[in-house]
């Protein structure tokens, strides 16, 4: 038996999803390494999505320590976990969550980590960290075909940002045989169907164009879905702050934040007096709203599956989780 | 979270039905959430194939009651809170209306349409506002039910479900899931309980075969011998060799006799026991890796050596008892099934599938996954915030589905709720249904098993003949056991009658006005149901909506995430136009050849 192949005890246990995806995607899934960074209430969805499909290997990398409030928030970390560093206390209840997976902790700074120590994974996904950051890693994972991935959830907004690069997929598709129907029904076929999706890299989504230089790029962005320009206005915020907005200086932050989106409209010209956007967007960008850290978990690691697998369409580039009506919708950026 | 919103989630009492793969989610959202008081009930235990999906769950729980572990487990996150779990029916009679009032808000969580329609008028009977929701594969669904601002579960008729013409599996396969039914229906003739329902011989009432003006003559190969398959079986102590050639030889025979189903059709070609142990074209492979066992198409002559190796065991699986009941998880059984539906399907010339996929369609496998159960339990929760502040408007369902290149929509809410429908047999002021039955052949019994509680779904029902005041059914025990096997209309249940039907543990009154109908057609329903009295005539013409047929496919699948997904429109932005956000997934909807059964 080769190595990639699967035993009697992975098919029994991954059954149910083998039906839905096939065993070769499963295959792929049992020889993925994923890299997450920064295991927090959203982290931890994710890791438990991922865990539970099939991965060869998880590295979580956080040099975060416990605090009350990430204890409560966090269905990893237990009472006592209080004052040590996540990364580790976070080991034995997602190793329960499937003994078959290597997983191993790094208390690192992400930040201070060597542009090498990112080309060992398949595919690296991270919450929680800031644009410079989130560029370095890009710029190596493009340069050795290693698949990215970063989303964050701000109170009930939430949103995640793919780079796979030049991503080769495929779908099967049902189709009757032939145009005749008999008595008894037209037998069904199922087609492989493929297809290639081409991402931009994340500095065309993420670095705020210059007029001059990008005037393709704002033109393209007049129609855009404006939660795209709230999201860059929270990345802005973090970048700006090192910190997420907080309830402890609110009034303060929503400032903030309202002349961040005022910049970044003038910017991509978009009419702020025709914004769809509610005038108090930013009363609900403060903590994160526990179930939509599960939507956008369950989102993430659906499209780790895509990225791996090679299976399904992926969504291109940018997934933005309306915070009001609970749409969820796909927003192609910089191409 | 602001702060009534905390208040309401720090004192509401929760109840979440189903602890499978969306009530693992939701119980650990609603304990990170800050829910302090949540009863589970489930009454189902854990399967390996379950632990994919079903985190709080582990190898080590596997035989052990959901409820019971999802609680263990909650607690060891946050032991601050208070869980009540329940091994349990929810339709059982000890969750009575009382039951329901205690809670601010119920969670559905369920694989299965009776259970869902049960909640459904608990909740509308309690008025305690119901959030439905449900997942199939990568799509999903979640839906707000609040007795007089939406519509209740029911409705709407939901899409029913796929069964197959008798004559079909017996007569004239043409598609793999044709020869898996029969096989399944072989197994139950040679092993399992005795179902007249599920012959496997040739039918020779198909009316396709008869020739104008002459009757069929019964012979040793047709219907005459039904009863004593079994026997005969018994006789010949189940010999591989004698079976084998019965079935996939002398039947096949027989059917290429009925000419006339042949005419437009590729005739079948019988097959020996000696042809097919020695076919050729067949490698001698004795791989035993999972894929070549499960994965790969057996050769004829594996199924033809697995064919004879499982009647050996089931035969002796069967002695001491009176009979074998088909699971898919069972090895033999299943191994049984995939031989004779491939050896069926190969003297059809129809396609032969693996092991793992006739499982898929014998045992109505629904493919569940994790990532979506995750994103619709959150959707479950936060609709739950929203109804704990009575904010239902904001409330509107929201759609999962797969993403394709067509559609930028992957979450997909509708732009308002939906309105109950005035003619709903359930929700409405005066629930009121017609039923078409035949009232000089159907029992009483089987009125009250097959239209009162499958396809109305009531519990425990009670009937009165309007008019007479005469109690036709009862819930009490031994009261009206003496009408069981009379025809309808020698108690006086004909055409035109009206009867008071009223379950008291769903504290649901039904009007039920019954029209006398035939079969005309072999394909035809044995019964209708029609709730809305417009649509008879439309639904007439056009060979609609049936009820009951004589091959019913498994009324439930066996998974905890179970939906029917329906047809989802797109509310796409910016455009008037409402189109399709992905071509629903053939399931032969639009086939109305098909007999269906609701479930």
């Amino acid at each position: 038996m080769s190595e990639n192949q699967l035993s009697a005890v992975e098919t029994e246990l991954y059954d149910r999803q083998i039906r839905l995806w096939g065993i070769e995607s499963q295959e792929k899934l049992r020889a993925a390494n994923v890299l997450l960074i920064n295991i927090r209430a959203l982290g931890s969805e994710i890791a438990k999505n991922i865990l539970l499909s099939g991965i060869n290997s998880l590295t979580i990398l956080d040099d975060g320590i416990v605090t009350e409030e990430e204890q409560e928030k966090n269905f990893l970390l237990s009472k006592d976990s209080k004052g040590k560093k996540i990364a580790e206390e976070v080991l034995l209840k997602a190793q329960a969550l499937n003994p078959l997976v290597k997983i191993k902790a790094d208390t690192d700074s992400p930040a201070s980590k060597d542009p090498s120590y990112f080309k060992e994974f398949t595919i690296i996904v991270a919450t929680c960290i800031k644009t410079d950051l989130l560029l370095k890693i890009d710029k190596v994972c493009r340069a050795n075909n290693v698949k990215f991935i970063f989303g964050d959830v701000f109170g009930t907004f939430a949103y995640s940002v793919s780079d796979f690069q030049d991503h080769e997929y495929h779908e099967d598709q049902v189709q009757l045989a032939g145009k005749k129907r008999t008595h008894e029904g037209a037998e069904k076929t199922t087609v492989k169907v493929q297809g290639v999706v081409n991402y931009p890299e994340l500095k065309k989504v993420l670095i705020l164009p210059n007029t001059k230089q990008n005037a393709d790029c704002i033109k393209k962005s007049k129609r855009r879905n404006e939660l795209f320009f709230i999201m860059l206005s929270l990345i802005e915020f973090r970048n700006k702050k090192s910190r997420n907005p907080s309830l402890e200086s609110k009034e303060n932050d929503i400032k903030t934040l309202q002349d961040i989106k005022k910049d970044i409209f003038q910017l991509y010209q978009v009419d702020e007096t025709k914004s769809k956007l509610d005038a108090d967007i930013f009363e609900i960008v403060f903590g994160e709203a526990i179930p939509v850290c599960a939507v956008l978990g369950g989102v993430i690691a659906q499209e780790v599956i895509k990225a791996v697998s090679g299976k399904e369409v992926p969504i291109n580039n940018v997934f933005l989780f309306d915070p009001i009506t609970y749409d969820g919708k796909e927003e192609t950026v910089g191409v | 979270m602001n702060v009534p919103l905390k208040e309401a989630v720090a004192t509401s009492k929760v109840l979440v039905v189903g602890s499978g793969g969306i009530g693992c989610e939701v119980l650990k959202n609603l304990a990170l959430s800050g829910f302090k008081d949540i009863e589970i009930i489930d009454l189902d235990t854990i399967d390996v194939s379950n632990l994919n999906r079903q985190f709080l769950f582990r190898k080590e729980h596997v035989g052990k009651p959901k409820a019971v572990v999802a609680r263990e487990s909650i607690l060891s996150y946050n032991p601050d809170i208070n869980i009540k779990a329940y091994h349990d029916s929810i339709t059982s009679q000890d969750y009575g209306l009382n039951f329901f009032k205690r809670f601010n808000i119920v969670l559905n969580a369920l694989d299965n349409r009776a259970a869902r329609n049960h909640v459904n008028r608990m909740c509308l009977a309690a008025d305690v506002p119901l959030i439905e929701s449900g997942t199939s594969g990568y799509s999903g669904q979640v839906e707000l039910i609040k007795k007089g601002v939406t519509q209740c579960y029911e409705c709407q008729p939901k899409p029913p479900q796929k069964t197959f013409p008798g004559c079909t599996i017996r007569n004239t396969p043409s598609e793999p899931v044709h020869c898996i039914v029969w096989a399944k229906h072989l197994f139950n003739q040679l092993f399992g309980e005795d179902d007249p329902d599920q012959d496997v011989s040739p039918d020779t009432e198909d009316p396709e075969a008869k020739i104008e003006g002459q009757e069929h003559t019964e012979t040793e190969s047709g219907n005459i011998k039904r009863a004593s398959t079994r026997q005969w079986t018994q006789e010949i102590k189940y010999d591989p060799a004698q079976l084998f050639n019965k079935f996939f030889k002398n039947d096949i025979e027989y059917l290429l006799k009925m000419e006339n189903l042949w005419k437009t059709r590729k005739p079948p070609v019988p097959l020996t026991w000696e042809q097919a142990a020695s076919h050729e074209g067949d490698t001698a492979e004795e791989e035993n890796n999972v894929k070549s066992q499960d994965m790969k198409v057996w050769s004829l002559s594996k199924c033809t050596k697995i064919f004879a190796d499982t009647v050996g065991v089931l035969k002796e699986e069967l002695a001491g008892k009176t009979f074998l009941v088909w699971d898919k998880d069972d090895k033999p059984a299943m191994d049984f099934v995939t031989a004779c539906a491939n050896i069926r399907a190969h003297i059809f010339t129809i396609s032969t599938k693996s092991r793992f996929e006739i499982k898929s369609i014998a045992g109505n496998i629904i493919p569940a996954i994790a990532t979506a159960n995750a994103m619709i339990a959150g959707l479950v929760v936060l609709h739950a915030f929203r109804v704990l502040l009575q904010d239902y408007q904001k409330c509107p369902s929201i759609y999962l589905r797969q993403k394709s290149i067509h559609s930028k929509f992957v979450l997909a809410a509708d732009k308002q709720i939906e309105q109950a429908n005035p003619k709903c047999y359930v929700c409405s002021p005066q629930p009121f249904v017609n039923v078409f039955v035949n009232t000089q052949t159907m029992t009483v019994k089987e009125f009250e098993t097959e239209l009162l509680k499958k396809s109305l779904n009531m519990v425990a029902p009670d009937a009165i003949l309007d008019g007479k005041g005469m109690v036709v059914i009862s819930s009490e025990e031994g009261e009206t056991e003496v009408n069981n096997d009379k025809k309808l209309n020698e108690i006086g249940i004909v055409d035109g009658s009206i009867l008071k039907c009223d379950d008291f543990l769903q504290n649901y009154e039904l009007t039920v006005a019954i029209n006398h109908y035939e079969p005309q057609e072999k394909d035809d329903p044995l019964y209708k149901v029609v709730a809305n009295p417009d649509e008879l005539k439309a639904k007439e013409s056009i060979n609609g909506e049936k009820n009951g047929s004589e091959e019913k496919k498994e009324e439930e699948s066996d998974e905890d995430d179970l939906m029917i997904v329906n047809e989802l429109e797109d509310p796409q932005e910016g455009s008037s136009k409402r189109r399709k956000l992905n071509p629903p997934e053939d399931k032969d909807a639009e086939d109305d050849d098909l007999c269906v059964v609701e479930s």
